[in-house]
């Protein structure tokens, strides 16, 4: 190489030099607006979502901006990572060269996120299907709609013919399925050709999600693209504790709304308030009347909602949310979330009687009335009520003194044991022995004081426990506990004398007289005999 | 002692004839051009490096409740990076709680010629600096000393007056 | 201009023909060779390691409670802090790399016979320091390999036979990690260490001058090849290259793979695996494979015969002068050491 050759090699190389340095000049005032937050953080569309993107942004562009402001498309997880579905799953199918189905169950969340997917899993709320055997289901089927078949009264104007024709057949259940199962969650079933849908019942997925029976997926019915069509009835459907076709309970997207899935929504209580509120349990509106809710709505913008970390006493300390109490870290245990909420209750105040939460070793609550079973159960890998109330106070302990949040507790308590032993375990009875001297109807919810006593404990009983639960006087009190009582008063109890009078005038005197001496007794009670005629 | 290279023999062979002079110039030209603006280029962000951004926060502090500020009086109070800072008032022995903004004066306690600490000297109506006996008028103007000379001033801070507050502005960084 | 001139040579009495002299060392032809360059190769990193070095430690704090914040500032907000810091953990890698090829080069030429073997033992004290500069170098970031990776080898230290104890409590500064460990790690970094290879580069150098670089020969070669060319301009012309080829390498690597700074040390909870740079794979791997003090006996013995091998070699070839024993023993100690490297580097633990 002569001399001069190497000093024009070195000029080139020099420049080479120069131009690198100008890219990383680039990159470091790109670094710099990113760190003003002038620019937004970088969407990363993983290579096999490519096609995704752009097809469905144009075809639901709003889905992909969702997408867009997430933080997965920061991390660059794209469509096909959660959608993707495995050879023998029932709902997957072939789409533009991707094997993906439309659901995206716990399990496939769980890939990521396997502590989050446990811990849910493990809770009550992904037992929320459980009310398609409960007497809320049998009030949405059967008494607000039908669970025989139905015939239209007479026919819809302009809707007499065609696909839209509304036909033969009224849909009964269309009360349950767009109003219970849309919280609770329905059992998502996929249609056949034959007209049966099917379920986890029929395809019985074993441990991995794959069905075992493969009958039924001969004759799925499918789209022109080949999808799996889902019964209408359970699909849309994002229920907290949906049942999927891969035997995976619940819906993530029921509190990480997609496809943003954003945690700073989820920390905020109206997420919980889509569910969490109404008549029955008004958590929502109990939480605005309280001081905290009084507090967060005006501190919102204070309280650090987008950051990466929540923990309650190190990024936010303004007021608790619904998640702050119930689910996300603290500074007393070690800034760790639960996305088991039950971990941190200790008296559940859904069934009639209020019970406290000792648990067994399936995370049940012991129903036992003898005390040392109920020791055998809670040594047997149990956990006791008052373990889950300290985790409670933990965070309670972040803005209020131990004797502040001692007091609480037993206000909380005396009111809850008051209800229990003044109109829950009284009105228990008294139902009881109308229905052991078989003074009522077989059926449910025909007869006047079956309503009467489901609004007593279900919606006025519930409400005045859960106002006095999160501090909201009006719900325990106005809206709760004087409703009880005028409920009891003035509506129990007369119509049970009625009943027991129009029992003995048709001849069923002894059942009669048996449960009369129920009420009479309850009614001797002092704290009830203010209201007997002196 | 071993023989040189021929290459500059060549070069010294070909050094009469004027094109190979020109690409020998050239390329020597744009070498030198080439390593001076690249290695510059990298210098120059090596001194940016060592520069940090020059932003210097402030908050408004509390100093006193003003009708409690005797005039004539003053305060001594250190701000959160660690300047002592001198806070006087003026005039009369009127209504200490008419408060006028021009009563008021905050100066640094740091003499500009050097850095040393001032003191004020009630008695001598001045503030003074120990090291080279600078020395200043209450309004913070150099009097006499180094700082005269160099017609400097005591660093002043910015003051409020709030719903019979004085606030002060101070710089949140330093050493502290 | 011309008084200035003279003053000048007044006050710097330098002849400049003997200057010339001095320095315009003639190069033998055969570095015409690219990878004869590669001796150059590592002393340019180690200037850039020295400037990069320097710059950073304008903001590195050497105390267990600031050292990790300080790397943070210089990554995620000194301006162009990013850059630099990966400039210096690249030429780290690429130094080592170049001073583990340069030495190979060396011993498969033979540079390293009589008279010469001095400059490899001198050599050999460069590679140690090297690596001892790019350990205490990584120590320094307070990650959690970097904590527990300097635990781990100030443990190892005790196995050195009768000074071990006082030199890991020389190494730590008392008897565990404590506050003035991270200082000690930097001094030795940041000055002894840098010192000690300034003092052995020139010894290094200054011997190669003083024997003249050994003159090899290429079947290949053209007859009539010049043998000999002159240091300035043109082989100083051939180091600018590479420094710019190295200064393009470097930029292009610290853009691209820019260094993360992992979690904070936490001296309270060991990681699951536990790794130390990559060009201690080779160590790590031979420690587990027998008794810490086995291994680390036959460590030193090892690095001892590296040390002498010029000797061991002139013994060899006094003996049978064509033996090419040296070249067997160089390819079957560069494999074994890939090989034990690359397993350390595939597995786990």
């Amino acid at each position: 190489m002569s001399l001069e050759f190497k000093k024009v090699v070195i000029a080139v190389l020099g420049l080479l030099f120069l131009s690198s340095l100008v890219l990383v000049q680039k990159l470091e005032l790109d670094r710099r607006r990113v760190e003003a937050r002038l620019d937004p953080e970088p969407v990363v569309v993983p290579a096999a979502s490519r096609q995704c993107v752009t097809c469905h942004g144009e075809a639901t562009p709003g889905l992909v901006d969702h997408w867009k402001g997430s933080k997965h498309a920061h991390k660059g997880v794209g469509c096909v990572e959660c959608h993707q579905a495995e050879e023998g799953d029932a709902d997957g199918f072939d789409h533009y060269g991707a094997r993906i189905a439309a659901i995206v169950t716990p399990r496939d969340c769980g890939r990521c996120h396997p502590d989050e997917a446990q811990e849910f899993a493990a809770s009550h709320h992904a037992r929320g299907g459980n009310i398609l055997a409960s007497l809320d289901n049998l009030l949405a089927e059967q008494v607000e709609g039908s669970r025989v078949p139905m015939s239209p009264h007479s026919p819809t104007p302009g809707r007499e013919e065609g696909s839209d024709a509304i036909g033969d057949a009224v849909n009964g259940l269309a009360s349950a399925q767009v109003g219970c199962k849309q919280c609770h969650g329905s059992k998502v079933a996929l249609l056949t050709t034959s007209g049966r849908s099917i379920s986890v019942d029929d395809l019985k997925p074993d441990a991995h999600g794959q069905p075992t029976n493969r009958a039924p997926l001969a004759d799925l019915e499918r789209s022109e693209a080949g999808m799996p069509l889902f019964d209408p009835g359970t699909w849309p459907n994002t229920g907290i504790g949906r049942i999927n076709l891969d035997g995976s309970l619940g819906s993530c997207s029921a509190c990480h709304s997609r496809h943003d899935f954003s945690a700073r929504r989820a920390r905020q209580p109206e997420n919980c308030g889509k569910c969490h509120l109404g008549p029955d349990h008004p958590q929502k509106e109990i939480y605005e009347e309280s001081k905290h809710g009084v507090a967060f709505r005006d501190l919102k913008d204070a309280m650090n909602l987008d950051a990466d970390h929540w923990v309650l006493g190190k990024d936010y300390s303004q007021a608790p949310t619904c998640a702050t109490c119930h689910m996300s870290g603290n500074t007393r245990n070690g800034g760790k979330v639960t996305h088991d909420p039950g971990e941190r209750i200790s008296w559940t105040n859904r069934p009639p009687v209020s019970l406290v939460m000792d648990t067994d070793n399936k995370r049940e609550v012991i129903k036992e009335i003898d005390p040392s079973r109920r020791a055998e159960l809670l040594a047997d890998g149990g956990e006791p009520w008052q373990e889950k109330r300290q985790r409670m106070q933990d965070v309670c302990l972040h803005c209020h003194t131990p004797d502040y949040v001692t007091n609480f507790y037993k206000q909380y308590d005396d009111f809850v044991v008051l209800f229990n032993e003044k109109f829950a375990k009284p009105g228990q009875a008294i139902m009881k022995a109308l229905r052991d001297q078989k003074l009522l109807t077989p059926a449910d919810f025909d007869e006047q004081v079956e309503w009467t006593w489901y609004y007593l404990w279900h919606h006025e009983g519930r409400r005045a426990r859960h106002g006095a639960s999160m501090m909201a006087p009006d719900y325990a009190h106005w809206h709760g506990m004087y409703e009880v009582a005028d409920r009891f008063y003035m509506h129990l109890v007369p119509e049970v004398r009625e009943i027991v009078e129009r029992a003995a005038a048709d001849g069923k005197k002894a059942e009669a007289d048996a449960a009369a001496r129920v009420l009479d007794e309850i009614l001797a009670r002092p704290e009830h005999r203010w209201s007997r005629p002196q | 002692m071993h023989p040189t290279a021929p290459s500059a023999d060549l070069e010294a062979a070909h050094a009469g004839l004027p094109r190979r002079r020109f690409l020998a110039t050239v390329s020597t030209t744009a070498m030198t051009a080439a390593l001076l603006s690249s290695y510059g280029t990298f210098a120059a962000m090596a001194a940016r490096f060592l520069l940090p951004a020059r932003e210097r926060r402030t908050a408004w502090m509390l100093v006193s409740d003003v009708a409690a500020f005797r005039r004539g009086t003053t305060r001594t109070l250190v701000a959160p990076a660690g300047e002592r800072i001198v806070v006087a008032r003026h005039g009369d022995a009127s209504d200490p709680a008419a408060a006028a903004l021009d009563d008021f004066v905050a100066l640094s306690s740091t003499c500009p010629h050097l850095g040393c600490q001032v003191r004020f000297e009630p008695q001598n109506h001045r503030f003074f600096c120990p090291c080279h006996n600078g020395t200043f008028d209450p309004e913070g103007r150099a009097t006499g000393g180094p700082p005269f000379e160099a017609g400097q001033s005591l660093p002043r801070y910015e003051l409020r007056i709030d719903r019979g507050l004085l606030f002060i502005r101070v710089p949140l960084e330093g050493v502290a | 201009m011309g008084r200035l001139a003279a003053g000048l040579r007044e006050r710097l009495p330098v002849n400049r023909a003997r200057l010339r002299e001095l320095t315009n060392e003639p190069v033998p032809h055969h570095l015409k060779h690219w990878w004869f360059c590669l001796g150059g190769t590592p002393l340019y990193l180690f200037v850039v390691m020295v400037a990069t070095g320097i710059l950073l430690a304008f903001y590195y704090e050497a105390s267990p409670g600031r050292a990790w914040e300080s790397v943070r500032f210089v990554s995620e907000q000194a301006s162009y802090g990013w850059f630099l810091r990966s400039i210096h953990r690249w030429a780290a890698t690429l130094m080592v790399a170049a001073v583990v090829l340069h030495q190979m080069r060396v011993f498969f030429t033979g540079a390293y016979r009589r008279p010469r073997e001095f400059n490899w033992v001198i050599g050999m004290g460069l590679l140690v320091l090297t690596l001892l500069a790019g350990f205490t170098g990584y120590s320094l970031v307070y990650e959690q390999l970097s904590f527990w990776g300097a635990t781990v080898a100030a443990n190892l230290t005790e196995n050195v036979p009768l000074l071990g104890v006082m030199l890991r409590r020389f190494l730590l500064g008392g008897d565990s990690y404590n506050e003035h460990t991270l200082s000690r790690f930097f001094v030795l970094h940041g000055a002894v260490i840098p010192v000690a290879i300034v003092v052995l580069l020139t010894l290094h150098v200054a011997l190669i001058r003083l024997h003249g670089i050994t003159e090899l020969r290429f079947r290949t070669e053209r007859p009539g090849t010049p043998r000999f060319f002159d240091f300035f301009p043109d082989h100083l012309l051939t180091e600018l290259l590479i420094g710019l080829v190295l200064m393009i390498v470097l930029c292009t690597l610290a853009s691209v793979l820019p260094v993360p700074l992992g979690p904070r040390a936490d001296p309270l909870s060991t990681p699951e695996v536990i790794k130390p740079e990559w060009f201690f794979y080779v160590a790590f791997r031979w420690l587990k494979l027998f008794s810490e003090r086995t291994a680390f006996l036959s460590l030193g013995a090892i690095l001892l015969a590296m040390t002498l091998w010029p000797f061991v070699d002139g013994s060899i070839r006094k003996r049978r002068p064509d033996s090419e024993a040296s070249v067997v023993v160089g390819i079957a100690a560069v494999l074994a050491i890939l090989g034990l490297t690359v397993w350390e580097a595939s597995v786990a633990h």
